[in-house]
């Protein structure tokens, strides 16, 4: 059968004060040579992540932290979508998440948690997953 | 050929000179004695290059391990103040901090917002306070850092990004508080606003406000802090970026050309102030290429700096090297792995003649480092400086057709990739342009690419996987800090006289003016001093600095 979802689109975003963007570049060109539609964002506040996120349609939300605030700011942004009513949409995180991180980011709802080493193809596969069924074509 | 006259003979007269009757003839395990340095003619044929000898391929002192170890620089620094000082007590205990001439040393990292230039009660920065580094926001967080220090037999490392010039600004208002001249300040700043390789978003400069402000505080620097080295140009950072070893080399003698023509351009003698910059560079991911690169890297600076610039100065001539094992290549599968990872990008740094070291700890891609992890990078330091007898000649490899070929080679394919950005415009208009971080992009996902498809063995990883449970001990940082960090900056803006830091934040935007426009040269550092004196904070000082020099967009 012939897929009809269009290709998804993907906010792939980190702290403005994090220079540490080498994952979530390489991310960012794997999931375009996926062909999704990726926009690539540093976020001042944590509620503009969500803004940027409606103004641009996305299916999916990707937060990449190498240097702190993994818990604090995904929960933020958690409350931010409920605020604004698109608590469905999927949240992923990745980047140096530690063993305390886990717990707090999974009860906020993180849909999945890519940390270092995890397999592209796996990454590609969840942003697919995740995107098709947050427009109901999964 | 007289004896004299020959490069082995220049080198004995200078040892001689130099080291006076001192013996560096060790003996090995079985008695056979090994000279300090060994030599003979180059593939050319010709009699091969010494130790500390122009162009520097073999190292830039003629007796290097044997005479002076290297400094361990272990990366320090989370929290509050009071709570670094404490780890920097056990690492001094434990043998660590040693610098150079009987200084102690530490090599401060600061959390992303002080990294970056904002104080922590800068709006959305909060998770991040001390979360990965100290919290530093005015001069007198300094006291508590350093409290008891005799600041000029210690030498501190402040390791940052944006926020690097307000920083030095601090740590001198805090020396000069304590009554030390600023002539016995040793120490350094990374000064990382030259790097737009990596990501540095909207918090750093305008490239062309960036070089300015180097060049700015590197004259400052060489009129009244002489012993401070005001630039470090990561060649680490490129590569932790995505860069591959030659495009690493070549953009960081890019980034020292685009300083020098900024100096030159304002009338600044490059010999003046490039006898104080230096280099940090990676190791640990390919052994024999990164001996190599690190003696084309010398060669290629000492050639860079004489003829393009017209240095004079073997110090201008002479590449510092800082090492650092490879961050990016630490795997949160089967940690321990880390630790051998660690122990051979050592071992590549010390065949290659690097002068400090820093290596990671193992538990590093889990987290913030446990104390366990940072003794055990520094006993591996200990190890092949005092167990493994790798010290005992310079440039081992010298004379390896191997590796002189790849030296060769790498300094070849460096020059090309010089001329292409001079072709370009020069760096900042590659950087402006966006050419340079879209070179750096593609490596590093040509990079993961090759570990995705298993070109590229990483153990652990793909390939030799196990599935074990977690069961490491992950250090948590005091989720107090923050709390306890925006508290005491409140309490300081509260009980400072208001009047005289304005007054002395006014003076700073006047002089960053005159400095921008190019009027005067090495006045915002100055002005930085006063400020901080005056208790300004590091987030103040960098609004008016972005505002002056510009935000990278």
């Amino acid at each position: 059968m012939q897929d009809n979802a269009p290709n998804p689109r993907v906010l792939l975003t980190k702290s403005f004060i994090d220079s540490h963007d080498r994952a979530i570049a390489t991310i960012a060109l794997a999931l375009r040579d996926a062909a999704m539609e990726v926009v690539l964002i540093d976020y001042e506040q944590p509620e503009d992540v969500v803004t940027v996120a409606l103004q641009e349609d996305v299916d999916i939300i990707g937060l990449s932290f190498m240097s702190g605030g993994q818990v604090e700011t995904t929960q933020k942004i958690v409350a931010e979508l409920k605020r604004r009513g698109v608590d469905d949409l999927p949240l992923v995180v990745g980047g140096v998440i530690r063993p305390f991180d886990v717990p707090p980011l999974e009860e906020a709802g993180v849909r999945e948690i890519f940390r270092g080493g995890a397999p592209l193809a796996d990454v590609v596969a969840t942003f697919q997953r995740l995107a098709k069924a947050y427009r109901g074509y999964a | 050929m007289a004896v004299e006259d020959s490069a082995y003979g220049r080198w004995q007269q200078t040892v001689a000179a130099r080291y006076k009757d001192r013996s560096f003839v060790a003996r090995n395990r079985s008695g056979v004695e090994v000279e300090p340095v060994y030599s003979g003619l180059d593939r050319m044929g010709n009699e091969a290059e010494m130790p500390g000898q122009y162009p520097y391929t073999r190292g830039i002192y003629p007796i290097h391990y044997q005479y002076q170890p290297w400094m361990d620089l272990q990366i320090i620094g989370f929290g509050l103040p009071s709570q670094t000082r404490k780890r920097m007590d056990l690492l001094l205990e434990q043998g660590g901090s040693k610098g150079y001439f009987d200084r102690e040393a530490y090599n401060f990292i600061f959390d992303m917002p002080t990294s970056m230039g904002y104080d922590p009660d800068h709006p959305g920065v909060r998770g991040s306070i001390g979360d990965c580094g100290i919290s530093v926001c005015k001069a007198s967080d300094y006291e508590v850092l350093l409290d008891g220090k005799d600041l000029s037999k210690t030498t501190v490392s402040l390791v940052l990004n944006a926020g690097s010039p307000a920083m030095l600004g601090l740590y001198l208002a805090a020396a000069k508080r304590r009554g030390f001249a600023f002539d016995k300040l040793g120490g350094n700043l990374t000064n990382y606003i030259w790097d737009f390789f990596g990501h540095s978003g909207g918090t750093n400069f305008s490239p062309r406000g960036s070089y300015r402000l180097i060049a700015d505080i590197a004259s400052y620097c060489a009129q009244h802090v002489p012993l401070w080295n005001p630039l470090t140009i990561s060649e680490h950072n490129i590569c932790e970026a995505g860069a591959d070893n030659v495009q690493a080399v070549a953009y960081s003698i890019a980034a020292i050309i685009a300083v020098n023509e900024e100096c030159v351009k304002l009338g600044i003698d490059p010999d003046s102030v490039v006898p104080r910059f230096g280099f940090h560079v990676r190791y640990g991911e390919n052994f024999f290429e990164e001996v190599a690169k690190t003696r084309a890297l010398r060669r290629v600076y000492a050639k860079v700096n004489r003829e393009r610039f017209g240095c004079k100065k073997s110090g201008s001539l002479q590449a510092r090297i800082h090492a650092q094992t490879a961050g990016s290549l630490l795997t949160v599968q089967q940690p321990l792995n880390n630790l051998v990872r660690n122990a051979y990008g050592a071992l590549a740094a010390v065949l290659s003649g690097a002068n400090g070291m820093t290596i990671n700890a193992y538990d590093e891609a889990l987290g913030l480092p446990t104390e366990e992890a940072v003794t055990l990078s520094l006993r591996t330091s200990q190890i092949i400086a005092e167990e493994t007898g790798a010290v005992q000649v310079s440039d081992p490899f010298g004379g390896s057709y191997y590796v002189e070929s790849l030296t060769d080679e790498i300094e070849r394919r460096v020059f090309e990739i010089i001329a292409d950005i001079d072709d370009r415009g020069g760096l900042i208009a590659c950087i402006e342009s966006g050419w340079i971080k879209q070179q750096v992009s593609a490596a590093a996902y040509k990079w993961r690419q090759e570990i995705e498809s298993g070109e590229r063995t990483m153990v652990g990883v793909n390939k030799y996987t196990t599935d074990e449970p977690e069961q490491y001990a992950v250090f948590k940082p005091d989720p107090e800090a923050a709390r306890l960090a925006i508290e005491d900056i409140e309490r300081h803006r509260r009980d400072r006289d208001a009047a005289r830091c304005s007054a002395a934040l006014e003076k700073l935007r006047e002089a960053a003016v005159e400095v921008s426009e190019g009027r005067t040269i090495g006045s915002v550092m100055e002005n930085l001093v006063a400020a901080a004196e005056a208790d300004a904070t590091l987030g103040e000082m960098q609004a008016i600095l972005h505002d002056v020099f510009g935000r990278n967009k």
